[in-house]
């Protein structure tokens, strides 16, 4: 049972003008269901033979829109082309960039064509409201990391801590970037341990080019690996299923759908308990439970340490990856199909 | 148990509006902290959680909806 109902009563004369029944179709399970056929479709197009890796872009009542050429090629060439071509119809656009030539046959404005071609003829399909990656591998411990916020050096720590402990997967929750001016060496740091990561809000605000007041700047390749992070992770640890996400963010943006994968857990998480911190609406989340797709379930928006055990399910938030005490991070691993959760702490003098 | 709800008698119908929420939304989610509920099934009548954790027998709930329905237009 996952309704629950309101019921006005009317006065008389509301009565003679209103004649209302409203009722929810609870049996609406599918995101295409619930999209607004009057949005635009976001697409994301995997390109072959350019530098860009990826396209992105919207169709919007058979316009094309916010095109971005991602994670390579020439940002100042990309830039002109989404800005000539933006709210153009589909045919027009495809007339200015079908047969041009760059390398291996192909070019970026070539690969758009391709990839409008596809939207139309339907081969391409509409993006899921965010990323979500699986993680191929079934782990028996994975360490856990948030609110790096660009400080590589910690980073560096936590990884010795982590091998020293034997524990040899993490997943990094965002925040990955913060004020730090450290944020692209952080990157890099990122790429080379093949670290594991999701976006957090700052992360998504750098690569949506509307980081707050303040925060460093960013070369544009960074942006874009940040862009084309998974925003929801999954895994599998034995018989266990989990998930790891960073926080609210995500129910904000703009195609987000209540019913994609995972979406119903990040809505009990960061909706109805406030990140577990109301525990008064436990009742209501025991009931939602059964409709879970996973057994654990890791955020890190709070930046607070917790642990919490609910109907069979996991709950854990990540605290931050460092403080006045040193350094610290989650030990996540499966014994005796029970989930051991521990926080390990590492002294560490900033030098 | 639902039914109680979803199939009033038409005379009842008339005099009411019925909202049903489904909580895997953020829309129903916030609903639900609004009239700060705890649990599910639940009903509120005229914004006041009545009902937690069951949906009343029919009668019952027709005999509240006409008991608040009086007491509203009474003091009109």
């Amino acid at each position: 049972m996952y309704i629950f109902f309101s019921i006005t009563t009317t006065y008389p004369d509301f009565l003679l003008l209103n004649f209302a029944y409203f009722l929810f179709d609870t049996d609406m399970n599918s995101s295409t269901k619930m999209k607004n056929s009057a949005q635009p479709n976001q697409y994301i197009y995997q390109t072959q033979g350019v530098c860009p890796p990826e396209i992105h872009f919207k169709i919007n009542s058979g316009t094309i829109e916010d095109i971005r050429f991602v994670g390579g090629g020439c940002p100042g060439n990309a830039q002109l082309v989404a800005r000539l071509l933006d709210g153009k119809p589909l045919a027009e656009a495809l007339k200015y960039l079908a047969g041009i030539d760059c390398r291996n046959g192909t070019s970026c404005p070539d690969q758009l064509t391709a990839a409008v071609t596809a939207a139309k003829n339907g081969s391409l399909r509409p993006a899921e409201s965010f990323r979500v990656h699986a993680d191929a591998s079934d782990r028996c411990r994975v360490g856990l990391i948030s609110a790096i916020e660009g400080n590589h050096a910690i980073l560096e720590k936590l990884i010795q801590h982590m091998k020293a402990c034997g524990t040899k997967a993490c997943y990094c929750l965002g925040n990955l970037t913060g004020d730090s001016a450290q944020n692209k060496d952080l990157i890099q740091k990122m790429r080379k341990h093949k670290i594991f990561a999701i976006q957090g809000a700052n992360d998504w605000c750098y690569a949506q080019g509307q980081e707050k007041k303040g925060m460093p700047p960013l070369e544009q390749k960074d942006r874009d690996w940040l862009l084309r992070l998974p925003q929801v992770l999954s895994f599998q640890m034995k018989q266990k299923k989990g998930v790891v996400f960073f926080g609210d963010y995500l129910q904000r943006l703009p195609d987000y759908s209540d019913f994609e994968p995972f979406a119903l857990e990040m809505n009990m998480v960061c909706g109805l308990t406030n990140f577990m911190q109301d525990k008064t609406v436990f009742p209501a989340l025991e009931a939602m439970i059964p409709q879970f797709q996973v057994d654990i379930i890791i955020f890190s928006q709070l930046k607070k340490w917790g642990h919490w055990h609910v109907a069979g399910k996991d709950f854990i938030s990540l605290g931050p990856a460092s403080d006045a005490n040193g350094v610290s991070w989650g030990k996540l691993e499966v014994a005796d199909e029970k989930i051991e959760f521990k926080v390990m702490h590492a002294e560490y003098d900033g030098g | 148990m639902a039914e109680s709800v979803k199939v009033l008698p038409q005379d009842i119908q008339e005099i009411i509006e019925v909202h049903e929420w489904d909580m895997r939304t953020r829309e129903g989610v916030q609903r639900f902290r609004e009239l700060k509920a705890k649990s599910l099934p639940s009903v509120a009548l005229d914004g006041y959680l009545v009902y937690e954790s069951l949906i009343p027998m029919q009668e019952e709930l027709i005999d509240e909806i006409l008991r608040r329905y009086k007491e509203k237009n009474q003091n009109e």
